[in-house]
């Protein structure tokens, strides 16, 4: 078991090395819009969603500035505070573009996590699938589960 | 751009609460987030100025169930309405899946509407997406002001619905219309997906 839980299971492995490599407390792999990839050391799921638009959005608006200054490249932010520090960074694969979140404690630094950050994205860079073209197959009347499950959301039921 | 995992049958997409500046669309994810059970849905993170003005975006997820076989999440977002937060509202319509339209009812607001429209499909053409293409609603709110103030649905679907999208009248600080307008996105939404390979 590696602690790591993988939406898309072609990054568990590398994401596990890099979170016993670096150290890192938490970590978190998603698309630049947000979508989670891949997590380690998140308790509830719908809470490393939140993490995930934090991180995407920060990404996203330095990626903005950057080139609104002339600047190219890609992002790369750390923040170290006196306890922990978060490390956040966007890199290119054959897949997309992804973005890495990992915080990390007094147990490891920022140059770790930037050391082991480069190893990661060899990894997954040679380890990820080109985009899938499978198709969702929906039954006939996913309207009335859909319905049935948001009344229930909603109390309605 | 919504996410599909075959292994563990998961499907999240990406919704974005588009209009203009003060239609309500915080209201809207607040009315949702205050209907939604603790154990299906996340914190609601709003980025917002210190007069409570939606600064870069409101997030909250919700687990809404098996669809197909599929454990189905959404994430709801709100784009800042003011125009000079356009960049950041470019930043939140990436990779969406579907758009909620919160327009204002108010006649007084009709311009704000249009523009705003506008401003959703130059951003979606800047980012290479058709707005034709795209799921989306429509969403009437403040329908529950004195009637010589408002426009009615159909005299805003006349300027403003040209994709004839589902439309719904609403009220959302009460509630009114935000389940329809949520249910009406996601039909769209997943039907879109069953149609599509993604990408």
């Amino acid at each position: 078991m590696t602690g790591v839980r993988a939406v898309e299971q072609w990054a568990e492995a590398p994401l596990a090395n890099f979170v016993r490599e670096s150290g890192a407390r938490l970590s978190l792999l998603t698309t630049t819009s947000g979508q989670v990839v891949a997590q380690y050391g998140f308790t509830r799921s719908i809470d490393v969603m939140a993490a995930a638009a934090l991180g995407a959005g920060v990404v996203a608006s330095t990626s903005l500035m950057t080139q609104m200054i002339g600047e190219v490249g890609y992002v790369k932010i750390n923040n170290r505070g006196p306890g922990q520090g978060i490390f956040l960074a966007e890199f290119d694969t054959p897949r997309g573009k992804y973005v890495i979140l990992a915080v990390y404690g007094s147990g490891s630094s920022a140059g770790l996590v930037q050391l082991f950050f480069e190893d990661l994205v060899e990894e997954i860079t040679s380890s990820c699938p080109a985009p899938e073209t499978r198709r969702v197959i929906l039954a006939e009347d996913f309207e009335r589960e859909l319905n049935d499950n948001l009344a229930a959301l909603f109390g309605r039921k | 751009m919504s996410l599909v995992n075959f292994t563990n049958k998961e499907i999240t997409c990406k919704i974005v609460y588009y209009g203009p500046g003060r239609s309500g669309k915080t209201t809207n994810l607040l009315y949702v987030h205050s209907q939604v059970p603790t154990d299906r849905k996340g914190k609601m993170v709003s980025l917002a100025t210190t007069t409570e003005r939606t600064l870069f975006f409101d997030f909250l997820p919700i687990e809404l169930g098996t669809i197909s076989g599929f454990s189905t999440r959404f994430q709801l977002y709100t784009v800042p309405g003011q125009i000079y937060y356009n960049a950041t509202r470019k930043l939140v319509l990436n990779g969406a899946d579907g758009i909620v339209f919160v327009a204002d009812s108010q006649a007084r607001q009709l311009d704000e509407n249009l523009e705003s429209m506008r401003n959703l499909q130059e951003n979606l053409l800047a980012e290479g997406v058709d707005i034709r293409t795209l799921p989306m609603v429509i969403q009437y709110n403040k329908q529950d002001l004195p009637s010589d103030l408002i426009l009615s649905k159909e005299e805003l679907d006349e300027t403003l619905n040209f994709r004839e999208v589902p439309s719904f009248k609403a009220n959302a600080i009460a509630g009114e219309g935000v389940f329809e307008s949520l249910k009406g996105v996601s039909e769209l939404v997943l039907r879109r997906l069953g149609e599509e390979a993604p990408g």
